[in-house]
């Protein structure tokens, strides 16, 4: 490893290592503008410059440009060398508008933190300042195209990491233009990082406009939980409400970057309709008032009917203190529950997962990025979970090969190969693949497991005419693979999809291949909802209980199975039946309005939590902000009213963890922090064994990843004789399979305005030729017969899907919930066009 | 996922379409042909208009902006209305020492309209250029990239009115 | 006058381009020939570096060696690239060796495609050139049918095609890696090296590129030998003839083709029919404008490569641009400022924006607006433009130092008189 001396200090970094990120590891900060680590060097603003003293190199020379070689000894304070940054800061200050005071970014703004401490203070250049017309982005980003300094970052972001090409950039000389071809919204999901690489304010947060400097913000660590991965945010608050949102580096999940929905998707915890006051039967009433009703109620109904009478679910969107909590009051109580899935073979499907990533598999976001062949099933990236498609960008931008098996009309932002096959082929396709891929006297070799797992397992032999070249292609390329990544979806795959997944996880590790296991799990902390899932009763089961009238009141901790449960007049039926429905949640949803008692709780800004993302990587989010209503809404936009007294109003909101406790035992609440490490002790000495968990702000940057996997696995344990049997006399129908937008559909960021804006309206994707046989065509209304009732929904005709499904978005504004039970199949008759 | 329905109206001649589309089909790296198929476009509109990019863009499989960031940096793709006839004058040192500023006062005189600008008769329009390469016959200009030079008022005269008369 | 031998001139007629047959009849496509049969492809690279065969396009590096920068077991396609962009201001040579000789340019393409072992020949040219591009065009298919081009060349086994790719006109696609990109269908921003395009150039292949000029020669140098090429020259540190482009103040603005070394008072004198009437030489551009002012003193200067470097200075594309005692140097170097500033590729900061603040200053200098500051502010503004990404602005601030070096003082009565002293 070469070393080097800069400014007198020696450091010995590994090949390959720029001069600039020497000196940064040394502590020395050289200015940067066009210098960005995800996005590299490229030499443009040429503010990094230093003085090569000794050498391969002489002079001045832009460090960002430079490998460190042995010998070298570099100055950054050299005269010369700061002379030229002066001029670079001068040259860059010639056109910017001396607008800081007005200035979104005044405050955070590297440009001006680079002038200042460049040295430039003095204006000598006469002419006149160049001006550009700003465009139209859309609702997340503003452009002021007059601030720009020419630094290529927004363009090479946009094209070449992201792999959207409507941003770039056009003219020459000094009127080189960054921006659209037209005004119009952007239509890349990552726009939001624009905001957070500008170095000065070209592109600047929209929503949060005006709002306030970046110093008048109260800023901490966060996390997004719009989908399983776990982004690292900053969430910024500001008189007390979230009010921007930005990617918080981390190494092993998102890198510098995080995607639209995880940025913009926080309003729900802001918007005024949000409930804030506790409510019996819809009366605003004290907390303790709501408090005491319900522990009184819920203490009548163990008299009368018995403590199973009462039955708890959770969701998968709570942290890990509300889940344990749920689960500790219900093992105390003999309570039923909790459950924290919407469908038996959903929990299924994720506990199975969670238990098969052996911690020899897992792999991170970061890691899968630099694999060279990564196959995906049943999973759809950039509309479940937008970060695991940009991290597959990079892979595929290394020379990585992509393949996606799943039915849905699937776009990625780079080149892959789709197998687009109905959900109950799936299993046979991955089999194929992989069984194409491995070398069999590697299999032989590596024991009577794997070996009786791949004689029995289907070939290649098994795809469709249509599909075999590209599959025999794909093959080649993953048996090419020495890094390999099998990322699997638990929404619309088979039970058996997450098991078979590493099972040929571990026949490609027998093939002496370095395998990597990537889950996407349906919700935040699905894996937290998993551990702590054993073999209570299931959704179903409870609403069983419910309509036999043994279950008598229902406690929603953050969960509105209004908005997640499939079939709704059975659901409508269940509750209407009830005693007593208990709600806890926050934001207004239709069992917040259905509730008898309804209980308050604090978002993750307010509460904090531990998150389990789908890696098994355990997280913690502080507070951000101390709660209460904004003091924008209680003035209805005008001056704050002067009301005197200690509380915060609105800050009668709680965790739900700790009005669990209330409810339950009564008034004695701990501290935050007491409650988080108990519930964690709680869970090590009676769930599952977890590591040592170090102070929470030492797992800011990375988490730490729990194992989870159950240690005895049943390797190989799918029996692929019934799977064949599976998937027959299915022709002539159609399969609903109802599938994630980036926009849309998840439950959080659907209350986001910004977002909202961005929503496409929902439509039923099906293949042309289904679209064919049905007489209709893209653009066409259809109403489709589901079980409780038809929906009405645009037709989108698609060539890069599977024949005989169509695909619905669990969409808002869509009524999906009329389906009884999955896999659904339709027949083409219950598909009909409507004439408009 | 598109779901807009897709309205791909041809604007250029089918023939010319088909082509160009037969030889961006017959080369290994079609974008090395991009210029040639914004100045084909180009030539049949007059300049490239936006749906012109557009087209070009769906001829090569590139989006209007990665096209848009092409047509901008060059000097003579036209992405605003010119007239019939281009004059490019050459402003480059030579030139200039060479008199090119009263040619071209001279010829923004006669034409009624300022560097940058097209007669209302959309018969010319009057263009910068730098160094065209016919230093030997400063002052020189380009009228739809044909020199002229040297060129004296007089001369310039004669060929302006030859061309009305052509037109 | 002297008549000094023509080599790449030596088909040149006053009305019309000669023909092929013409060509062949000059020895045309016989170091073609020779260096198929009996040559290896290093053989070429040998010979065309004895023969001191330095780039025309205005970097003077060595032929032979970049072809040698090839590695044998690069991966192929590989392209040799002629560069026909001529964008420099004052250079008109490649225009008019196309127009004489263009088969002289095709035979110099094959070769040193043949030496690079490549088999795809693009020819980049400047969207001015059109009828160049066309005889080009035309010819190139003549050269195929003679079998000149094309499979298995001259039945020796090599294959080269050669297109001609038309630009849509900017300076900096002149620039080699720019000219990449542009080929590429990219914005032509320039890319530093490494990797250097010899190895990974266009579509990632190896890429050699070379002026029209430099190209011409090859045929000549194969077929008489590096030390004939050699001795064209006049000075020891010369190699081969040089196309000089001569404008401005002279009674015969053109193309001469001269021996390298050839004195600059010659030239002006002789060859391009001295200078017009009432002018005296004050001073010239020596190769293009992004050279540097020669004075009076260098009148006499031996003009090649290297006595030229060893005063400072660059022969560039050897136009020689002539200023006389009437002209204002601070208005001449405004105009050439001015192109540099709208030609810039946007790409990096003291070129972007430091050219036009060098254009303000010089403004309003010429405008009689000038202070004294300003001298101190363009020599050291001119000074770090030397750190921008490309060698375009090295070469932009190269009229304006010489400016400030040679002409400081009418610099200065720009501003004592608050005018310009010419007007
Ligand atoms: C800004 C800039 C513009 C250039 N323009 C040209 C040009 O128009 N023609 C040319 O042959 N070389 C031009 N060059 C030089 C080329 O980069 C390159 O050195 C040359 O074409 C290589 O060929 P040669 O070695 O045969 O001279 C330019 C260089 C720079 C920096
Ligand atoms: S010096 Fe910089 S801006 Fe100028 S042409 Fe070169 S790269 Fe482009
Ligand atoms: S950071 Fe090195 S040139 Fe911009």
């Amino acid at each position: 490893m070469p070393k080097i001396i800069i400014d007198n200090h020696e450091i010995e970094v590994p090949e390959g290592t720029k001069v600039i990120e020497a000196a940064e590891q040394l502590g020395i900060m050289i200015p940067r503008f066009c210098y960005h680590p995800a996005l590299g060097s490229v030499g443009a603003c040429r503010v990094c410059a230093v003085k090569f003293l000794e050498g391969p190199f002489k002079g001045v020379q832009m460090s960002c440009m430079i490998d460190v070689k042995d010998g070298m000894i570099v100055s950054t304070t050299d005269e010369e060398a700061v002379e030229f940054r002066q001029y670079v800061i001068e040259w860059l200050m010639l056109n910017h508008p001396h607008d800081c005071p007005v200035c979104d970014e005044g405050g955070h703004c590297l440009l001006q933190d680079m002038t200042i401490s460049g040295g430039h203070g003095m204006r000598r250049y006469l002419g006149l300042k160049r001006t550009y017309r700003d465009q139209y982005l859309g609702p997340l980003v503003q452009h002021e195209m007059n601030r720009c300094i020419h630094c290529y970052r927004c363009s090479r972001f946009y094209q070449e990491f992201a792999g959207y090409f409507d941003l770039g950039v056009m003219q020459s000389a000094n009127r080189t233009y960054f921006g659209r071809f037209k005004d119009g919204i952007l239509e890349s999901p990552f726009t939001g990082n624009l905001s957070d690489i500008c170095p000065t304010g070209v592109y600047t947060d929209r929503p949060s406009r005006f709002f306030g400097r970046r110093w008048d913000y109260q800023r901490s660590p966060s996390l997004c939980i719009n989908c399983s991965l776990g982004c690292h945010t900053t969430a910024s608050a500001r008189y007390r409400e979230v009010v921007r949102q930005e990617a918080r580096y981390s190494e092993a999940v998102n890198g510098y970057f995080i995607c639209d929905r995880g940025r913009h998707g926080f309003h729900y915890a802001r918007n005024e309709t949000r409930p804030r006051r506790a409510l019996i039967e819809g009366r605003e009433v004290s907390t303790e008032e709501a408090i005491r009703a319900a522990r009184e109620k819920l203490a009548e109904l163990v008299k009368s009917a018995g403590p199973d009478s009462i039955a708890c679910l959770g969701s998968g969107r709570s942290g890990l203190e509300t889940q344990a909590m749920l689960k500790q009051l219900c093992q105390e109580k003999g309570w039923q529950g909790p459950s924290y899935f919407m469908d038996k073979s959903l929990a299924g499907k994720v506990k199975t997962a969670v238990s098969r990533l052996d911690p020899e598999l897992a792999v991170s976001l970061h890691q899968l990025e630099g694999s060279d062949a990564i196959i995906v099933v049943g999973a759809d990236p950039i509309n479940e979970a937008p970060m695991l498609a940009l991290a597959m960008r990079q892979a595929q931008r290394h020379g990585g090969k992509i393949a996606v098996v799943d039915p849905r009309p699937i776009f990625l932002p780079f080149d892959f190969t789709h197998l687009p096959v109905r959900p109950d082929e799936i299993n046979l396709y991955l089999s194929a693949l992989i069984k194409g891929a491995v070398d069999p006297q590697l299999i032989a070799e590596a024991g009577k497991g794997a070996a009786e797992f791949y004689q029995v397992s289907p070939s290649l032999e098994i795809v469709a005419d249509s599909l075999q070249e590209k599959a025999s292609i794909l093959a080649q390329e993953l048996r090419a693979g020495q890094k390999v990544v099998i990322v699997c979806g638990t929404q619309i795959v088979r039970e058996t999809t997450p098991a078979l997944a590493a099972d040929h996880a571990q026949l490609l590790r027998a093939a002496k291949k370095q395998v990597g296991l990537f889950y996407l799990l349906p919700q935040a902390n699905s894996f937290g909802a998993s551990l702590l899932t054993g073999d209570e009763v299931s959704f179903s089961e409870i609403l069983e209980g419910i309509e036999d009238g043994r279950v008598k009141s229902l406690i929603l901790a953050e969960n509105d199975p209004f908005y997640n449960f499939h079939d709704r007049q059975r659901l409508d039926l269940a509750i209407e039946k009830l005693d007593l429905l208990v709600v806890l949640d926050y934001f207004e949803s239709a069992a917040v309005k259905k509730a008898q008692v309804f209980l308050p709780t604090s978002t993750l800004y307010e509460g904090g939590g531990i998150f389990i993302n789908q890696e098994g990587r355990l997280q913690a989010a502080p507070k951000a902000y101390l709660g209460g209503i904004s003091i924008a809404q209680i003035g209805g936009g005008n001056h704050p009213p002067r009301v005197y007294g200690r509380d915060i109003p609105g800050g009668e909101v709680r965790a739900a963890h700790q009005f669990l406790t209330q409810i339950s035992n009564g008034d004695q609440i701990e501290d935050d922090d007491h409650t988080q490490r108990s519930l964690l002790r709680w869970i090590a000495d009676n769930i599952t064994p977890l590591p040592e968990i170090p102070p929470f702000d030492e797992l800011a940057e990375n988490g730490m990843r729990i194992s989870s996997s159950d240690n005895t696995p049943p390797y190989f344990a799918v029996k692929w004789q019934e799977e064949k049997d599976k998937g027959n006399g299915l022709e002539d129908s159609l399969e609903i399979i109802l599938t994630d937008w980036t926009f849309g559909t998840e439950e959080l960021s659907s209350f986001s305005p910004p977002l909202r804006k961005l929503e496409r309206s929902p439509c039923a994707s099906m293949h042309t030729k289904d679209a064919a046989r049905l007489g209709l065509d893209h653009g066409d209304k259809v109403k489709i017969k589901l079980d409780e009732g038809d929906v009405e929904v645009d037709v989108c005709a698609e060539e890069n899907m599977a024949s005989g499904a169509i695909v619905l978005p669990r969409h808002r504004l869509l009524e999906w919930q009329k389906i009884k039970s999955f896999p659904k199949f339709v027949s083409y008759e219950d598909v009909k066009k409507v004439s408009t | 996922m598109k779901c807009n329905v897709d309205l791909t109206y041809a604007m250029i001649p089918k023939e010319l379409k088909e082509l160009l589309a037969r030889q961006i089909a017959g080369i290994e790296h079609p974008r090395e042909l991009v210029v040639d198929v914004m100045f084909a476009v180009q030539d049949h509109y007059g300049y490239l208009s936006d749906e012109a990019v557009e087209e070009v863009a769906e001829l090569l499989d590139m989006s209007p902006l990665e096209v848009e960031q092409l047509a901008t940096f060059y000097t003579f793709i036209y992405r605003e209305p010119v007239g019939k006839y281009v004059i490019h004058v050459c402003d480059s040192v030579i030139c200039w020492m060479e008199g090119h500023e009263s040619l071209l006062d001279h010829l923004s005189g006669k034409l009624g309209i300022n560097l940058g600008e097209t007669t209302s008769d959309g018969m010319f329009s009057l263009l910068p250029v730098c160094c065209i390469g016919y230093c030997d016959r400063a002052p020189a200009i380009l009228i739809n990239k044909k020199v002229y030079g040297p060129l004296t008022i007089e001369k310039l005269n004669d060929i302006l009115e030859r061309l009305r008369a052509e037109a | 006058m002297m008549n000094y031998p023509q080599v790449l001139f030596k088909n040149r007629k006053p009305d019309r381009i000669a023909t092929l047959e013409e060509y062949r009849q000059s020895g045309g496509y016989e170091g073609l020939g020779d260096a198929l049969s009996k040559a290896s492809h290093k053989d070429v690279q040998q010979v065309l570096l004895d023969a001191v065969l330095l780039g025309r396009g205005g970097a003077a590096f060595p032929a032979g060696r970049k072809l040698m920068t090839v590695a044998d077991d690069a991966p192929h396609p590989r392209y040799i690239v002629c560069n026909a962009d001529e964008m420099e201001p004052g250079t008109f040579k490649d225009r008019v060796l196309i127009h004489a000789d263009p088969h002289m340019l095709i035979e110099g393409m094959i070769i040193a495609g043949y030496g690079a072992q490549a088999e795809k020949g693009i020819i980049f040219i400047r969207p001015e050139y059109e009828s160049a591009a066309r005889i080009l065009e035309r010819e190139i298919k003549i050269a195929k049918e003679a079998g000149y081009l094309g499979k298995n060349i001259l039945g020796n086994g090599y294959s080269l095609d050669i297109v001609v790719h038309r630009s849509a006109g900017r300076y900096i696609c002149g620039e080699v890696t720019a000219q990449l990109n542009a080929l590429m269908g990219k914005r032509a921003n320039p890319q530093q090296p490494p990797p250097y395009p010899t190895e990974k150039g266009l579509w990632e292949r190896p890429t050699v590129l070379q002026n029209v000029e430099t190209l011409a020669c090859m045929p000549h140098i194969l077929r008489n030998g590096p030390e004939w090429f050699k001795n064209l020259a006049l000075t020891e540190t010369g190699a081969g003839t040089k196309i000089f482009c001569a404008s401005g103040k002279i009674n015969s603005p053109g193309c001469y083709e001269l021996p390298m070394g050839i004195r600059l008072s010659e030239i002006i004198e002789v060859h391009a029919g001295g200078m017009v009437e009432g002018s005296e030489y004050k001073a010239c551009l020596p190769g293009g404008a992004s050279t540097r002012f020669l004075p009076r003193e260098f009148y006499d200067i031996e003009m090649d490569f290297d006595t030229l470097r060893n005063v400072g200075h660059r022969l560039g594309t050897g136009a020689i641009m002539v200023f006389d005692q009437k002209t204002c140097l601070v208005a001449a170097t405004l105009n050439l400022v001015e192109f540099f500033a709208r030609e810039s590729c946007g790409w990096c900061t003291p070129c972007r924006e430091g050219l036009p603040y060098i254009r303000d200053l010089l403004r309003r200098l010429e405008e009689g607006e000038g202070e004294e500051e300003y001298i101190p502010m363009l020599q050291q503004m001119s000074k770090h433009l030397w750190s921008s990404y490309c060698a375009f602005a090295p070469g932009a601030v190269s009229p304006v130092e010489s400016l400030i070096t040679y002409f400081e003082d009418e610099v200065r009565e720009h501003i004592s008189q608050k005018k310009c002293p010419f007007k």
